[in-house]
């Protein structure tokens, strides 16, 4: 690894220059001139990011939801999510073991299509991640409600708002003022709530064969048709949002060239595993249309239905840490994203500074915290989740053109240690897909959506017009 | 040359003590300062805000230990891990010892601890090239229990015989039965500096901290810990 990384130039409307300093990479540092930059996260550490952001919106969250729009086929719902991210993960793991460095998605796009593309993909991602933790936090907020009910304490859905309000101003504070052991903290919630649901699944998959228990209703598997199975995948997408997390931590990861694929790739595969499994027991348990019902939380309601009263506390304590993992994953990403982009010159320099006291990007977090607040009160899950998903799918869609572009053409700094297997089929099918998944969402959130793409090209426009980022191709 | 790694906090003003940049001017000495930034902060963005005021601070360390005669580089280091850092970076530097700073003026005396699973002969060798043939004692230091009594005594003097047939002053004390750390620790009252050996990580030691962080903690004064480099610590993928 290592070689002099794609040149920058140009001035920002505040003349600032985009900050690229030569660097070489080794497996245990990044080097620059005067300063050297410790990878200290491994393995199991990249895999509890990928982990910790995806699985607390798809397991807790959608189930109810997804098997009133497609029946017992929001499983492939799900399983068509997980393909997409496969397809992308892949790409995306050749470019950062190409250009192991903070940024990820938007680091890529910047370099290989050009400081428009780039601009448009990093601010996006911004909003994209903000709209993601609203509706994390949303979910958090119909958990915490569970949990009061649960413990005997009925107070309907008036506090749901409230709560999710209050957490989210708890995670942004929490978060400039140093979470000293935050990562032991997210592998240990990740662990635990492996555990929870393999002993759920295990015992639900069981019954759901027939091999215990009562036999269930039988039902169409597609009551709806395909259709409302590609919509209900376009919704539900947003609980794969968080594999590309990973690369955004790739400047710190040790031998990226090995960890970073198995981390991104491994991470889509064992969620997505989880998810067709969870969909299946749990539209067996209930009929979809029951399922419906239970809105927000009806994994509870299927974890009383096969372990009683323990099952739903266990699944309502798994929902809170999942939903809380996922929302505080987010909010640190979209600091980092903020950060990517600042670098770059293609937002103000001050918005990614560092307070000595704590050591945290108190400026960025409250880029991400405020915003991520306004969005929560709006409490509208779906839409939420579809724009977040919106917004990452035009990224992950790019990634793979970025990587038709580098590898069209090229260049001497371009040096993956992982190759994507079968190109070029695979960084196209990853791009088609992730582009067809727009086109199945609501009409409201493909509006929002190009809307915050059209204002992000209109900021490039206005205050970075002759900032250049891409590579010599 | 034997090499020392300096590691310093150098944008929390961690500095040298006067007198461990006079006992460190015998040999080559790395400067390595450090930044610890919480998880949620990338290195890399420190590094875009301090870097300039975190080099110009090492450079005045390095112009202090060349203005003693002694010779010095430095490297910055912004990290997530304090530990790690300053073992990848001995490990590349080959350094034989890293230092605790502390507080000292001059180095009269200074301990050497021989106890418990350390390399004895690297520790004699690395004193050996501290003192060079300055005016500075060395009091051998061995804890043990009583049924190994008679080879500690051996072990003791022989390393002794090695340091005065250097000219240097050599005093030895055994201690029998006795709480190790804290004899030692009682022991480095009339002494300016510490050289103990690196051990492999125990579990007592990653309860309590480092047994070299401790000394370092309760004697004040400054710790060489001699690097222990045949036992490579397998690498952990956490």
């Amino acid at each position: 690894m290592g070689g002099p990384s794609p040149s920058t130039e140009g001035t920002n409307i505040d003349g600032e220059s985009p900050r690229g300093d030569p660097t070489i990479e080794t497996d245990e540092a990044t080097i620059t001139d005067d300063a050297e930059l410790e990878r200290t996260l491994g393995l199991t550490g990249g895999l509890a990011i990928g982990i910790g952001t995806m699985i607390g919106a798809g397991i807790f969250v959608f189930p109810g939801l997804a098997a009133g729009q497609a029946g017992p086929a929001a499983a492939g719902s799900f399983a068509i999510g997980a393909v997409v991210a496969l397809l992308v993960a892949l790409p995306a793991s050749e470019l950062a073991t190409a250009m192991p460095k903070s940024g990820g998605g938007y680091y890529f796009i910047s370099r290989a299509l050009g400081a428009l593309a780039g601009a448009v993909v990093g601010l996006s991602l911004w909003f994209g991640l903000v709209f993601a933790t609203a509706f994390y936090l949303v979910g958090f907020g119909y958990y915490a409600v569970d949990t009061l009910a649960e413990l005997g304490v009925t107070v309907g859905e008036g506090p749901v708002i409230p709560v999710a309000l209050l957490f989210g101003a708890g995670f942004t504070v929490l978060n400039v003022t140093g979470t000293e052991n935050a990562a032991k903290l997210q592998n240990g919630i990740v662990a635990l709530l492996l555990s929870i649901l393999a002993v759920f699944l295990t015992y639900g998959g069981l019954d759901a064969v027939g091999l215990v228990g009562e036999p269930a209703p039988p039902e169409r598997f597609a009551p709806f048709g395909a259709m409302p199975v590609l919509t209900t995948a376009a919704l539900v997408f947003t609980s794969y949002l968080g594999f590309a997390q990973v690369a955004t931590v790739a400047g710190e990861m040790r031998d990226p060239g090995r960890n970073l694929p198995l981390a991104m790739v491994g991470s889509v595969v064992v969620v997505g595993l989880l998810y067709v499994v969870t969909i299946f027991v749990a539209t067996s348990a209930f009929g979809s249309e029951t399922l419906a019902g239970f809105g927000e939380t009806a994994m509870v309601e299927v974890g009383r239905h096969y372990l009683g009263a323990a099952g739903a506390v266990a699944i309502v304590f798994g929902g809170l840490l999942a939903t809380m993992s996922s929302a505080n994953a987010s909010v640190l990403s979209t600091s980092r994203a903020i950060y990517a982009v600042s670098r770059d010159a293609l937002l103000p320099r001050r918005a990614s500074h560092i307070n000595l006291r704590y050591g945290t990007p108190h400026v960025a977090l409250g880029m991400a915290g405020g915003p991520i607040l306004v969005l929560t009160a709006t409490g509208q899950v779906e839409l939420l989740a579809e724009v977040a998903s919106f917004l990452h799918l035009v990224m992950y869609g790019l990634i793979c053109v970025a990587l038709i572009a580098l590898r069209r053409n090229e260049p001497a700094w371009y040096d993956p240690d992982f190759r994507v297997p079968g190109y070029p089929v695979v960084p196209v099918l990853g791009a088609i897909t992730s582009f067809a998944m727009i086109g199945f969402m609501q009409p409201a959130s493909q509006i929002v959506g190009v809307g915050i793409m059209l204002v992000t090209a209109g900021w490039y426009a206005y205050y970075a017009r002759d900032v250049r980022l891409r590579g010599e191709l | 040359m034997t090499r020392v790694l300096v590691p310093l906090a150098i944008l929390e003003g961690e500095s040298l003590s006067p007198g461990l940049t006079t006992l460190l001017q015998s040999v080559d000495v790395t400067v390595l300062g450090y930044h610890v930034l919480p998880e949620q902060t990338p290195p890399d963005q420190a590094r875009l805000q301090y870097e300039e005021r975190a080099t110009a601070a090492l450079e005045d360390l390095v112009a202090t230990f060349e203005a003693t005669g002694g010779s010095a580089d430095h490297r910055l280091v912004f990290t997530h891990d304090r530990d790690q850092t300053i073992e990848r970076v001995a490990a590349e530097t080959s350094a034989d010892a890293y230092a605790i700073t502390g507080a000292s003026g001059q180095i009269d005396r200074i301990l050497v601890s021989l106890t418990g699973d350390v390399a004895v002969d690297r520790n004699v060798s690395f004193v050996t090239s501290l003192v060079g043939d300055r005016e500075i004692g060395v009091t051998l230091f061995l804890a043990t229990d009583d049924a190994s009594r008679e080879a500690s005594a051996e072990l003791l003097d022989a390393a002794a015989e090695r340091l005065s047939e250097r000219g240097i002053d050599v005093e030895t004390e055994l201690a029998v039965d006795a709480p190790a750390l804290e004899t030692l620790l009682d022991t480095a009252v009339d002494h300016d500096a510490i050289v103990v050996g690196e051990r492999a990580p125990s579990l007592r030691s990653l309860v309590l901290g480092g047994e070299a962080e401790r000394i370092a903690a309760e004697s004040i004064a400054p710790v060489l810990v001699v690097r222990n480099v045949d036992g490579d610590r397998p690498a952990d993928d956490s």
